[in-house]
């Protein structure tokens, strides 16, 4: 754990309306790193992300973020909207100037350069997530914050995008943070889990949170038991990853 | 200096062509938030702005824009900008406005209001005073359509990235709300209190069959507002028509003629 640390969070509790959403909550994000949340419906997840991006602002506890951060945000229900006549160009350029070339190394970087003249409204699902995950790493940002990044993607494209943000990862030198449901999905790629119920209950290797007994009392034997069998394809995972980038050159 | 203006077919002219200006980029917007039915809303209490401003002796159309304005700030607080307004809500407010301003109007002594022109707009009995409301407030309006666009096509695209992209949401949307009820309240005279939805809401349809950006499809709703107005005018001019209800009737004409085509030429259309 020796690379440059971006974001530091100590003690962070919220509160809507009465009701505690997290509870005294600490973490590190550091570059190139993934760090996954996981946990049930309502553990706060979304809330957690939305305090990293800075959304929310009334919380208690500190956030210390490395000076001049760049985040990039995809959040978990983009509405896009399909009354307006919009080019997939259009929509990577809606709130930054982007040069041409940066336009096509994003959506290059996320496999849908292809799409690049098409309108958004006739764009799958997947596709669109691809194309709105392209659209983070436009502000070659330090941290990608990605809220269920998969949700709506069938199960191909669900391990493909999981491999295109190790790739991402890899290129743009960021750290990510990852909120996902798809626990044995994750693992392969995460550096760091976070196991959220309000609390956390446990963090560290994906290896050690499989076997703490809190993260077994939340998700069961046999979450637990998925995530060392693909635990166990940890370096295979690079050696994809590096063999597609030389792919690209070509 | 300004006799040409005397001309009182001249002067419905230039106040068509002005709202037809204003009302394509307002109207896109208004479309792609699904906000037209607020318009609708506003327009139809506007009759109480109108019945309150001639009970006050003071311009109708000051009476409509505090209405609007209240209107406007009053869902900004219930809905907290947060949600769709509610269909609910509008209806109540668009019909309780409507009622409670034909009552006012009914109480005013003797025939001083032509009612008719309230709800269906009177564009040749356009005067001076209506034309220069309508040129500053389209003027006003479109300095803030080009010093906001970015952020209001964001916004309409996707609320979750205009915020999560350092716009703030709540400012651009209640900035658009007041627009909006500034643009009923000058639209009104025109189009009639009930059209004023109809003129923003059916050449945007129109546009948007075979618009490819957002910029495109405001010019072409112009196009297609430029059209109902010389159609509605035209009509009214010849057959007596009402011109509001010319002028709507023309773009719904319009609409289908568009429609008709685009399927012929693209059958495969979805």
């Amino acid at each position: 754990m020796t690379t440059e640390l971006l974001l530091c969070a100590e003690d962070i509790s919220y509160r809507q309306g009465g009701r505690l959403i997290l509870d005294c909550v600490s973490f590190e994000l550091r570059r190139a790193q993934i760090t996954t949340i996981i946990g049930p419906n309502g553990a706060g997840k979304s809330t957690l992300t939305n305090i990293v991006n800075g959304l929310i602002d009334n919380y208690t506890g500190h956030i210390e973020r490395s000076p001049e951060l760049r985040i990039g945000y995809l959040p978990q229900k983009v509405y896009v909207n399909t009354l307006m006549p919009l080019s997939v160009e259009r929509l990577l350029r809606l709130t930054r100037q982007s040069s041409d070339a940066e336009i096509d190394r994003a959506l290059a970087q996320s496999e849908v350069g292809y799409l690049r003249q098409r309108q958004v409204r006739s764009l799958s699902e997947g596709e669109l997530k691809r194309v709105l995950l392209a659209r983070t790493t436009l502000g070659r940002p330090d941290l990608l914050v990605l809220d269920e990044p998969t949700a709506g993607v069938d199960v191909s494209g669900e391990i493909r995008m999981y491999q295109l943000i190790g790739e991402l990862r890899a290129q743009l030198q960021c750290a990510v943070l990852l909120v996902s449901h798809d626990l044995h999905l994750v693992m392969s790629q995460t550096d760091q889990v976070l196991c959220l119920n309000q609390h956390l209950c446990c963090s560290g290797l994906p290896e050690s949170v499989s076997q703490h007994p809190e993260y077994l009392a939340l998700f069961g034997q046999q979450a637990s038991d998925s995530i060392a069998v693909y635990a166990h394809h940890h370096d295979h995972e690079h050696h994809v990853s590096g063999a597609t980038d030389a792919h690209r050159h070509d | 200096m300004t006799e040409w203006l005397d001309d009182f077919l001249l002067r419905a002219l230039l106040a068509g062509l002005i709202m037809v200006v204003i009302a394509a980029p307002m109207g896109c917007l208004m479309v792609w938030q699904r906000l037209a039915f607020l318009s609708d809303t506003l327009g139809h209490a506007a009759v109480m702005g109108v019945g309150l401003g001639l009970i006050l002796q003071v311009e109708p159309l000051y009476g409509v824009l505090a209405v609007a304005l209240v209107i406007v700030f009053s869902l900004s607080r219930v809905s907290h900008f947060n949600n769709a307004l509610s269909e609910t809500t509008l209806a109540i407010i668009s019909h309780t406005g409507l009622a409670g301003g034909i009552i006012l109007v009914g109480l005013l002594p003797g025939p001083t209001v032509n009612l008719e022109a309230i709800l269906f707009g009177d564009l040749l009995a356009t005067t001076r005073a209506d034309l220069l409301n309508l040129l500053l407030t389209t003027i006003l309006l479109l300095v803030l359509l080009l010093r906001y666009w970015r952020a209001f096509v964001a916004l309409s695209v996707s609320r979750e990235i205009a915020q999560a992209e350092g716009i703030e949401v709540r400012r651009v949307q209640a900035l658009m709300y007041v627009m909006i009820a500034l643009l009923v309240a000058v639209m009104m005279k025109v189009m009639g209190v009930l059209l004023i939805a109809a003129m923003l809401v059916i050449p945007t349809s129109s546009a948007r069959l075979f618009s490819r950006s957002p910029e495109q499809m405001v010019l072409i709703s112009g196009l297609y507002g430029l059209g109902a107005l010389a159609g509605g005018i035209t009509s009214s001019f010849h057959f007596d028509w009402q011109t509001g209800p010319a002028i709507v009737v023309s773009a719904t004409l319009l609409l289908l003629l568009t429609l008709a085509i685009t399927r012929l030429l693209k059958p495969n259309l979805d």
